[in-house]
């Protein structure tokens, strides 16, 4: 039996007055993490709230856990878990209050798992929510959003502002959620290094369209940067897949999206160096040539 | 109504207790002060319209305004309820938590006329139209501030119904039906006060059934 994605969009298009999402589309599979990476205001948020329900595409299909958004919102947010950077808790209240209202709303909240998180993250229950730091703030978002053990973790930027040692708790979180393999989490952020750490899907995204999406690995094998020299009057061949090119009079660095060992040969023998490209690296040349690509 | 719904009344009711609590002590406290003279009526009654407003202001700008601008709303937006569950939950939520104090407020200040033989019981008809005339404001803030997306309308709907206070109490209180009766010995029930009171509760029906059928049906609401 197919098991029903997590998330579907398809061609979802959505329009502001600075800014639109154009023909977006976005899959999903239990068990996947989804890095979902882009500049800021490359579309992250918007999609994400389309993805919630909060806003309503233009045109296009979403359904989020077999349910169509934003209709079916109340019945498919009963397995998510929502976190954004800049969500904050109810003023006038307590940790230990959010825990308990949270907890009468989801049947599924796990009560021993929310005090280890307490513990892990250093929080303190009787602690009024307006008193607390920008990273003690975010982790309590997270705990509540993670002990109620929501089938789809929904993540928009959640370590931005956080210091290296909380980043490093809450990342740990992220992958001990996965440990259920029909739990799943689409994760935004502009830090390549946190996606890089824990996704296994990553999608590029750039002022409101999708620029690439592929598995972590393949996108790791596929783009190398490559360096070579060329004999004096000795004419570069003709290759395909060149994301980007720079002279320095014999010296050439080319970056391709498309590595292997063929493309490798038809080179020659001016190879000098053949380097592998870091998640960053990777989405920066990704993001530029698409720009150069559409005239931007 | 689901229980989600329910829930979240609940929530508007803890997060707002300071201000229930706040603002029923200054209204009784106003009804107190009123019972002290004729100086101490005017100032007594002065604070007592400022209570009921303020106590209303207060729920809109932090009910609604500020949980949108501090992001909370997206907390809440995270729950199991769709647009219309939030829309009716801060309606019922938010009326409960100004119902409260101004039964307190206008129930003391009733209770004062009556009371006060130096009173006249006739001025029992205005204190009504007037406790009614704010609740009828609260609805149309309530509306405006779940409709408005931005701060700057939310002020100009809060300032307009604040202005309107002091029109209803010229205009109103210098109607003569209305007039004759604030010095009578006994209230003049009479049909002027009977058509006030049922256009205010028309509008204050109206005002709570718009946000149900707009801002409950938008489909972007962040």
């Amino acid at each position: 039996m197919t098991q029903t994605k997590h998330i579907e969009m398809y061609a979802v298009r959505k329009s502001f007055r600075f800014f639109s999402l154009r023909d977006l589309s976005l899959d999903l599979e239990p068990g996947q993490i989804m890095g979902f990476v882009g500049p800021n205001g490359a579309g992250k948020s918007t999609t994400i709230r389309i993805a919630m329900g909060l806003l309503a595409a233009d045109s296009g299909e979403v359904r989020v856990l077999g349910c169509q958004m934003p209709e079916a919102q109340a019945i498919a947010k009963r397995d998510i878990g929502f976190v954004s950077a800049e969500m904050r808790l109810l003023p006038h209240a307590t940790l230990d209050w959010h825990m308990r209202f949270v907890a009468s709303i989801y049947p599924g909240w796990d009560p021993v798992y929310a005090a280890n998180l307490v513990k892990r993250f250093n929080l303190r229950p009787e602690q009024n929510v307006r008193s607390l730091s920008h990273g003690e703030h975010v982790k309590a978002v997270l705990l509540l959003a993670l002990a109620r053990r929501p089938t789809l973790l929904i993540l928009d930027e959640p370590t931005t502002g956080l210091d290296p040692v909380a980043r490093h708790e809450v990342i740990g979180e992220f992958m001990d959620v996965l440990r259920d393999d029909s739990r799943s989490i689409l994760f935004s952020s502009h830090n390549t290094v946190d996606v890089e750490r824990i996704s296994d899907r990553i999608t590029f995204i750039d002022r409101g369209q999708m620029v690439d999406s592929s598995d972590k690995e393949d996108f790791l094998e596929r783009w190398r940067r490559i360096q070579l020299q060329l004999p004096a009057g000795k004419m570069l061949p003709e290759l395909p897949d060149v994301v980007s090119r720079v002279n320095d009079g014999q010296f050439i660095t080319l970056t391709t999206n498309r590595f292997s060992d063929d493309w490798l040969a038809r080179l020659g023998d001016g190879v000098s160096a053949v380097q592998r490209m870091n998640l960053e690296e990777i989405f920066v040349a990704n993001v530029m040539h698409h720009r150069e690509a559409r005239g931007q | 109504m689901s229980i989600v719904t329910r829930k979240l009344i609940g929530k508007e009711l803890y997060v707002n207790r300071w201000f229930i609590g706040g603002g029923a002590l200054a209204g009784l406290l106003s009804v107190g002060i009123a019972s002290l003279g004729k100086t101490g009526f005017n100032v007594g009654a002065l604070g007592w319209i400022t209570a009921i407003i303020a106590h209303g202001v207060m729920l809109a700008i932090y009910g609604i305004m500020n949980e949108r601008k501090e992001h909370a709303l997206q907390f809440v937006l995270s729950l199991p309820v769709s647009i219309g569950d939030y829309v009716r939950a801060k309606l019922v939520g938010l009326l409960l938590c100004f119902l409260l104090p101004w039964f307190l407020a206008s129930g003391a200040a009733l209770i004062l006329i009556f009371a006060k033989a130096d009173i006249p019981d006739g001025l029992a008809v205005f204190a009504v139209l007037l406790s009614v005339f704010m609740l009828t404001n609260f609805s149309l803030v309530l509306c405006g501030t779940l409709h408005a997306m931005s701060e700057a309308l939310i002020s100009a709907v809060i300032i307009v119904t604040n202005m309107a206070v002091s029109l209803f109490m010229f205009t109103v209180g210098a109607l003569p039906a209305i007039q004759k009766t604030t010095t009578a010995k006994v209230p003049d029930w009479n049909p002027t006060f009977w058509t006030v009171l049922l256009v205010e509760l028309a509008v204050f029906f109206a005002a709570l059934t718009l946000p149900l059928l707009f801002a409950a049906r938008r489909r972007d609401f962040i």
